[in-house]
């Protein structure tokens, strides 16, 4: 009992990372339809922009909302610069465009800082040693509850954003039907750029919970989350935010079992493989995910 | 003619050339529409009729000159069409399907920044059968209930001029009628002026003031919906009879 839920706990900050990531994705995914493959280095981006801010003039917290203002700004410029005017011609050349820019941020941000090793990060929450619960002989560090808590508190504000606000539900019309959301005399080009941003600035708030558990911001720190975010977001239905946030809750929880119970055959280093093998038999079975919609196509 | 009897015209298209990359559909067509009037375009499939109501609502490149109330609306994007008054229900329905009922109505007064409560009434009560199903998404709706939904969701915008495209296409016979009538009670009680395509031409016909005959691109005919109905030549090549 003591195992099962110190993994359930290790599992659910991980999850909640993979959850933050997945939602960019989503957001992003609905709006124009697209896999951004660069999402995780823009919160890569976003957390040296948070590092450098804290390490320079003002308290992290306030690093981190300012470094989410940025993210918007690089999601929405990003949108709006290179992925609709290429998307107009081919909708395979955004991937590669989204690639690109993946490959680009990441070489981006050792020069830009001009720094080669990890750079030291800020905690968000408290860090001490004595900072945990004990809850069933398992510890619960109070990090990682942060972090499960900040996931919350994103999920509950996309929620009402979606479901309570004009530019919400503008959002969710241009998802639905995307040429006909003009004709209602929506404004499509900026509610995508919106999308962008928002996903970015989402994904930033992940960037920052990865750098403070790490202690450190790095160039290569979101790649391997990238991918089990997107394992999740592909779990949840890829156009399901609540999707995305079970999923990414799921497989966080599934990789530290796995990984917790087969020491020996999985390990901390295979645990990342997990997820690639949950997705693979999920859609085998159920290849719009777990809460996606089914399409329909009438003719 | 009644219904045209005031001077203004809320839609005047002159010289309208469009159509798709590097096939040109309208070769310069004339038309306009009265304050209060209903005209309908006829034509046969492939005729251009989509194209025309793309061409006015800004959906597709165009060449020539749009005015909607005296303001050239050419140059201008599809949301700032519907903002100045244009409401298009396109060929299709163009619903949002994933979204309730309500939510449609909620989306079709976008354009509008007061509180659409009222109005979302209204339309519901003109429409009984969405007012059953106003929590329910679009999707699950059958043709007829979702080519109510189109036709409200554009009203809820309350334009001066509704473009309705093959609002019968898919529709039972007793629908095809009620949803007639109901435009006509719409154009008659909240003088919003419509620019109607058909194929069910006599059904049309009945309601319209005014109709133009397309054919490849081009108006071939064109003048009083009563007056049409008598020429034996248009009623022979048009309606068939």
């Amino acid at each position: 009992m003591k195992d099962f839920l110190q993994y359930l706990f290790d599992g659910l900050s991980s999850g909640a990372i993979y959850a933050l990531i997945a939602v960019s994705l989503v957001i992003v995914y609905r709006g124009t339809g697209h896999l951004n493959f660069a999402q995780g280095e823009m919160a890569m981006i976003s957390a040296f922009m948070a590092w450098w801010l804290s390490s320079n003039w003002m308290p992290i917290w306030a690093a981190v909302v300012v470094s989410m203002i940025f993210a918007f700004a690089l999601g929405a410029i990003t949108e709006g610069l290179i992925i609709r005017p290429i998307g107009q011609r081919s909708q395979f050349a955004v991937a590669v465009a989204a690639i690109g820019l993946l490959l680009g941020l990441n070489a981006l941000a050792p020069f830009a800082w001009k720094v080669t090793v990890p750079q030291a990060f800020e905690s968000l929450f408290p860090k001490k040693d004595s900072d945990f619960a004990r809850i069933g002989g398992a510890t619960w560090r109070y990090e990682y509850i942060g972090v499960l808590i900040t996931l919350l508190v994103v999920a509950t504000l996309l929620f009402l954003l979606f479901q309570k606000t004009k530019l919400g539900l503008a959002m969710r019309a241009v998802a639905s039907n995307p040429d006909s959301a003009p004709l209602a005399g929506i404004n499509k080009g900026r509610v995508l750029m919106v999308s962008w941003g928002l996903a970015a600035t989402v994904g930033a708030v992940g960037g920052a919970m990865v750098a403070s558990l790490r202690g450190n911001v790095d160039p290569s720190m979101m790649l391997a989350i990238f991918f089990s975010a997107t394992a999740a977001a592909m779990l949840g239905g890829f156009d399901s935010l609540i999707g995305a946030v079970v999923a990414g809750l799921a497989l966080g929880v599934i990789e530290n079992m796995v990984a917790g119970y087969q020491p020996d055959i999985i390990g901390q280093e295979l645990k990342g493989s997990v997820s690639l093998i949950v997705i693979l038999v999920v859609l085998l079975f159920r290849p719009s995910g777990l809460f996606g919609t089914r399409r329909v196509e009438r003719v | 003619m009644d219904g045209s009897a005031d001077t203004a015209d809320v839609l005047a298209v002159e010289g309208l050339y469009a159509g798709y990359g590097p096939v040109e559909v309208l070769h310069g067509i004339d038309l306009t529409v009265g304050v209060r009037e209903i005209v309908v375009v006829l034509g046969a499939n492939g005729a251009g009729k989509t194209t025309t109501m793309r061409a006015v609502s800004g959906m597709i490149p165009r060449k020539g000159v749009v005015r909607f109330a005296g303001r050239d609306i050419s140059n201008v994007s599809p949301d700032a069409i519907v903002r100045a008054g244009v409401a298009h229900v396109p060929q299709g329905r163009g619903t949002f399907m994933d979204l309730s009922v309500e939510d449609n109505l909620r989306v079709g007064a976008y354009v509008r920044n007061d509180d659409p409560s009222d109005d979302i009434s209204r339309w519901l009560d003109v429409f009984p059968r969405l007012k059953d199903r106003r929590a329910q998404k679009a999707g699950s709706l059958s043709g007829g209930e979702q080519q109510m939904l189109a036709i409200a969701r554009a009203l809820m915008s309350r334009p001066r001029l509704l473009l309705c495209d093959e609002p019968s296409l898919g529709l039972a016979p007793v629908l095809v009628q009620e949803m007639f009538r109901t435009l006509a009670e719409l154009n008659r009680d909240t003088n919003t002026a419509v620019l109607l395509v058909e194929q069910n031409a006599n059904l049309a016909m009945a309601i319209a003031h005014r109709a133009y005959l397309l054919e490849t691109g081009a108006i071939v005919a064109s003048g009083d919906a009563k007056e049409m109905l008598d020429d034996d030549a248009i009623r022979k090549a048009y309606l068939g009879y």
